[in-house]
């Protein structure tokens, strides 16, 4: 184990890393923000632009990009098979988590995220472009889906009052409670109804990291996911508006402290705050 | 007007050279608005003279779309009478900043015109207020 303790550290870098290895054919870089115009403004030298609205959803039904719709992504991007791929964002990697989630699901196995994310190589001084990278296309071979990190909601109905299973929420407080029906600034994204599914825990995204958008230690992060009965033995799901945030929690919970069944629901709140008699809790 | 990469290109530089930026020390009307919980606050500041938005500029901090949103309303709608302001179309602004571009955020695109238009409602408001306690004064006196 790293001197942070985490169950899996091979799957952060650090920035100085990133910056030694900004040449190596093996790698690529992919820059995913929540502020869908900072790649645009400068980025780290190579890296191509994940926007998730644009390039990962199916255009007509709720989905992610089908099978080949991701292969095509991966070839355009210069992705193949053997590729390393390096995820940064802003705000503490939230989105960089998120398309790490997918690229598994799609079974990618050589994938990382920079610890720190923009953010942390900017205030470092690290050089930022507005150059577009140099791309040769790939042949790209993806996995069938891995439902087995992913969480439907008839897979979020049977946890209710089982033991065995641990929901966390990680939307703000305002959201779990029921007081808002939507993130801030999110109010197209709702739901019907507001509050949580029974049993939930609330444990905000974001209390996984530190000020500088690094991760919370090994120590810190068994104590806040713990303390609410989020433990390795139980079948986790995590959920919050349409599982980007929740995302980031999945990473997490299952690179970070090792927990061996947790997946993310990204159905989330949009689909379980609006489904006919689906049970839920409110505090408010 | 713009393809997408145009779009993108004129949101940036409204981002990165912010026309209109900077508080009104003596604004008729200044408000505060926007998504605190994702980090965009605007806030707007207004001169009016005789119905006219003689004076607007802004001041905020948050993404690249609301804080170059902010900006071109605040240079749009400077020196354009109240009425204008009142009936500006949102959906017209998130054309104007290139729909494609900012469909995802479409909050963040509106926050500038919400919280201009805000400052316009409390103007008004103000106004009415101040005309019913004249008129109170004066039955008094």
């Amino acid at each position: 184990m790293a001197e942070n303790g985490y169950a899996h550290p091979e799957v952060l870098v650090e920035t100085d890393w990133v910056a030694e290895h900004l040449n190596d054919s093996g790698i690529r870089l992919v820059e995913a923000d929540e502020d869908i115009l900072l790649y645009e403004q400068g980025h780290i030298p190579g890296a191509v632009k994940l926007d998730w609205h644009v390039d990962v959803q199916d255009p007509i039904r709720r989905d992610f990009v089908d099978k080949a719709g991701f292969e095509a992504l991966m070839g355009r991007w210069g992705i193949s098979n053997d590729t390393t791929v390096v995820f940064y964002g802003d705000r503490n990697n939230w989105y960089a988590c998120y398309s790490y989630w997918l690229f598994k699901y799609y079974g990618h196995e050589k994938a990382l995220i920079m610890n720190g994310g923009r953010a942390k190589w900017a205030a470092e001084g690290k050089s930022l472009t507005r150059d577009a990278p140099s791309i040769t296309p790939a042949s790209y071979t993806a996995k069938e889906p891995d439902d087995s990190i992913r969480a439907f909601r008839d897979d979020v109905r049977d946890t209710i009052g089982n033991p065995s299973f641990a929901l966390v929420d990680v939307r703000s407080p305002a959201e779990y409670s029921g007081e808002k029906l939507h993130m801030e600034g999110y109010e197209q994204e709702g739901a019907q109804r507001a509050g949580h599914v029974p049993g939930a825990q609330s444990i905000p995204w974001a209390t996984a990291a530190n000020a500088d958008g690094t991760f919370k230690s090994a120590a810190e992060l068994r104590e806040i996911y713990g303390g609410k009965g989020i433990t390795p033995e139980k079948h986790v799901i995590a959920y919050c508006r349409i599982g980007e945030r929740s995302a980031h929690t999945w990473f997490v919970l299952t690179r970070l402290l090792g927990y061996p069944d947790v997946r993310n629901y990204d159905g989330s709140w949009t689909e379980w705050g609006s489904l006919v008699r689906a049970p839920i809790e409110k505090n408010v | 007007m713009f393809d997408r990469q145009g779009y993108i290109e004129n949101l940036l530089d409204y981002y990165q050279n912010p026309r209109n930026k900077g508080r009104i020390e003596n604004a008729t009307v200044s408000i505060s608005g926007g998504n605190p919980g994702c980090g965009d606050v605007v806030t707007m500041y207004v001169t009016i003279e005789d119905g006219i938005a003689k004076q607007v500029q802004f001041e905020g901090q948050g993404c690249t779309i609301s804080q170059a949103g902010a900006s071109m309303v605040a240079e749009k709608y400077e020196g354009q009478p109240l009425e204008a302001i009142e009936e500006a179309s949102t959906d017209d602004m998130i054309d104007e900043m290139g729909r494609e571009v900012v469909v995802s955020r479409l909050r963040c695109a509106t926050v500038g015109i919400g919280t201009l238009k805000g400052a316009v409602r409390q103007y008004r408001q103000d106004r009415i207020k101040q005309e019913i306690e004249a008129a109170d004064a004066q039955t008094r006196a």
